[in-house]
């Protein structure tokens, strides 16, 4: 591909120090927001359950909010189909680039896949906001 | 007069209250500072080890005190010493380079050269790397990659220093076995100082990367940058994707609570409904048919050693892809 080339005719900034400069910057709002993290855990910590009893089940055990999505359209399908279909996903989106090789032509194609995505999410989202309440 | 003697009242019954709670019996009670200390298989009186905030009175008296440091009953903080020797030895560093220079000028009848220079020079001497960087320093960035949305893989890059540094610290203080992980836990909130801050940063840029890497991924779908010859930096952006998941998998379990316990019985039931080697991934996971100490260690050995190290690695590839490609231009 002649991407070189493509940049050279749009401009361009130096490396260094241009965008390291902006980077920097990224970084120590990042780190100015650990900072308030951490001076906000001094006054209400992150804190522990009651400790690990494999005795005692919980009446309602929920997983992290990332894995929320999954584990409520497991209590609607079967188990096989929860697995099966995050990993078939999964695998589709690995191998996608090699699915869809041709180059894209015009800006529409990035509408009609950012409206894919924007679906797909929102279904997630819908789905982990579910489980949060339920 | 009243006042003084409403202060007076006061003082006496707090006084006596505070007495009185100071004469109850010790109980092993695993909230209490003393109940962690005895999980942590500390003795509750002599063996806890001096916290570094505070200041040391008199050494242990099983232990020669130091004669540099605690010269006859002379009271000063551990940090003491060292600022000493920063000081002096930064004022005589200071000193010495003044020296010499003044001198070697003098001698050699040459204009100073910066020792920045110097060290440079040095190393380039024996390394040669001068010649690379500069090329890879002043390697231009298009002016269309500079929106806030081609700054999402440098976040999660970013958090990911965080969680390094962060994690290394808690490592330190964690215990990873059933009986004192979560007492561990518990002293790192309460005993460690800033120790609920780190915890709490940890947790938090853990939740971060995940929506920063998510994001990134997405940007990059959408905008098509996965396209060739870039399909190989997909496949890699795809398993840091995945190995960020069980970097959250894995991290959950080490609190070693009633949710973490749970919820990772849970997270490897659904990982064994796999047709066919479920059985197999759940054994694997667990180390067993039921979560347990072996689970912890496994878990911990992942997220501290497996984890970090694969991707470590894919973001050196990756990193080293983008910049050889270029950033994808979207139409």
């Amino acid at each position: 591909m002649t991407t070189n080339q493509a940049h050279d005719k749009e401009g361009s900034i130096p490396f260094y120090p241009d965008h390291v400069k902006t980077e920097f910057k990224v970084v120590l709002v990042i780190l100015g927001i650990a900072g308030l993290i951490g001076v906000t855990a001094l006054f209400s910590p992150v804190g522990l359950g009651d400790p690990a009893d494999p005795m005692n089940t919980p009446a309602h055990v929920k997983p992290e909010w990332y894995f929320m999505a999954l584990y409520q359209l497991l209590k609607y399908i079967p188990k096989t189909a929860g697995v099966v279909l995050p990993i078939a996903l999964l695998v589709g989106m690995i191998l996608w680039p090699f699915i869809d090789r041709k180059p894209d032509r015009s800006p529409d194609i990035l509408r009609k896949r950012f409206i894919v995505v924007a679906v797909g999410m929102l279904i997630l989202i819908a789905l982990t906001i579910w489980g949060e309440v339920s | 007069m009243l006042l003084g003697g409403l202060a007076l009242v006061f003082t006496t019954y707090t006084a006596a209250t505070a007495s009185q709670q100071e004469s109850a019996p010790p109980i092993a009670n695993p909230a209490s500072l003393d109940g962690i200390r005895t999980q942590l298989g500390y003795d509750t009186q002599m063996d806890m080890p001096p916290r570094l905030d505070q200041a040391v009175s008199l050494p242990p008296p099983n232990q020669d005190p130091c004669q540099h440091c605690h010269i006859s009953g002379e009271n000063k903080g551990l940090w003491t010493p060292l600022v000493r020797w920063v000081l002096f030895g930064l004022a005589g560093v200071l000193f010495g380079l003044g020296f010499y220079r003044t001198t070697s000028t003098w001698v050699t009848r040459t204009p100073w050269k910066p020792l920045t220079a110097r060290a440079a020079d040095w190393v380039d001497e024996r390394y040669q790397v001068k010649e690379p960087l500069q090329k890879m320093l002043s390697k231009p960035v298009p002016n269309f990659a500079l929106r806030w949305w081609y700054c999402l893989g440098g976040i999660t890059a970013a958090l990911f220093a965080v969680q390094a540094i962060t994690g290394v610290m808690l490592a330190f203080y964690y215990k990873p076995t059933p009986e004192q992980a979560y007492a561990s836990i518990q002293f790192i909130e309460t005993q460690v100082l800033f120790g609920a801050s780190i915890r709490a940063i940890h947790h938090w840029a853990a939740n971060g990367m995940i929506i920063a890497c998510t994001a990134h991924m997405l940007r990059v779908l959408i905008m098509g940058a996965y396209k060739p010859p870039r399909e190989l930096n997909w496949v890699n952006g795809m398993i840091l994707f995945v190995l960020v998941l069980v970097f959250g998998f894995t991290g959950y379990l080490l609190p070693w609570d009633q949710r973490a316990f749970w919820a990772s019985t849970v997270g490897s039931e659904i990982a064994g409904g796999i047709p066919a080697i479920g059985d197999l991934v759940l054994v694997f996971l667990r180390v067993g048919w039921t979560v347990n100490d072996l689970t912890l260690s496994r878990f911990y050995a992942l997220h501290v050693l497996v984890v970090p190290v694969l991707t470590i690695a894919m973001m050196g590839a990756h990193f080293l892809m983008v910049r050889r490609l270029g950033i994808a231009k979207a139409l």
